[in-house]
């Protein structure tokens, strides 16, 4: 934590960026890295609807809470939890994008590369690496539950 | 397969997609919800021919990711079974080189599955 903070507050020294992070998973995380970067920041928060799986509907990904604050001309850095297919941080990326920042950047606690079906996506700081594992914890929930845990636990399927 | 095929808003091919499996479908479906262009299975790619220049063994990747110029095949097989499979992607690399596929494992889908609540019931 301590490392991308300190990456991050390098790279916008001077500039107040905004650190956006979608509700839920993504708050513990937000929460420990704000206090990691040693620069003036701001903070806000979105959500996304979920994906139901009734794409029979129509459905379209949509904002179910917007930002508070304007990011027009502003340091914007999209604070994820993980980032797979990039589906999610492609919407936010190009959602964000229409409203003119002065720039848009990722970080992300945890990166699968190798699950991505879109590219080129603006993912600046990369905490781990990780397998192809399940986890919980640290704000990863399992069907709702074990967010609290404080830490990233691995979920081992049933034998 | 049963269920009846959605209205895409994403699909960029030709004519309404007649899914092989389940999981093709719900593919599609998360596409289409994060407005990513797709198309399934526009293109064949020849992978071998024999002396009268016949087509002997081709292959047809799910989708078509356009904006990406990314193909993607799923494969439900246990990874075990998944060889043959395997094996044609490796073909389709050497003689495509330029041509940018990702291969998505049972175990891949059942992660996505996991991540975007996908009914992947068959």
């Amino acid at each position: 934590m301590a490392e991308l903070g300190a990456a991050i507050a390098v790279d916008y020294e001077g500039r107040e960026p905004i650190l956006v992070a979608g509700l839920k998973t993504a708050i513990v995380f937000l929460s420990d890295l704000s206090r990691a970067v040693p620069i003036h920041h701001n903070l806000d928060f979105l959500a996304l609807a979920a994906y139901d799986g009734n794409g029979e509907r129509g459905g379209r990904v949509r904002l179910l809470k917007d930002l508070d604050l304007s990011i027009r001309g502003r340091d914007v850095v999209l604070v994820e939890d993980v980032v797979d297919t990039g589906l999610t941080l492609n919407f936010l990326v190009k959602t964000l994008g229409l409203r003119e920042p002065r720039s848009l950047a990722a970080v992300a606690l945890l990166d699968r590369p190798y699950r991505r079906l879109v590219e080129d996506l603006p993912v600046r700081y990369v905490g781990f690496t990780v397998p192809d594992e399940f986890f919980c914890g640290y704000g990863f929930d399992l069907d709702g539950t074990w967010r609290n845990l404080p830490d990233i636990r691995l979920v081992k399927p049933a034998a | 397969m049963a269920e009846k095929v959605p209205h895409f808003q994403a699909d960029r091919g030709e004519g309404r997609p007649r899914f092989a499996h389940d999981v093709e479908l719900e593919c599609a479906k998360l596409l289409d919800y994060y407005g990513i262009p797709w198309e399934y299975e526009p293109h064949t790619f020849v992978l071998e021919e024999d002396s009268h220049g016949r087509i002997v063994e081709a292959f047809a990747p799910d989708f078509y990711l356009p904006e990406q110029d990314l193909y993607v095949e799923l494969t439900v097989m246990k990874q075990s079974l998944v060889t043959r499979k395997n094996r044609k992607l490796r073909k389709l690399r050497e003689r495509y080189p330029d041509v940018n596929v990702k291969l998505f494992y049972r175990r891949d889908i059942e992660r996505l599955a996991q991540r975007y609540r996908l009914d992947l019931a068959s």
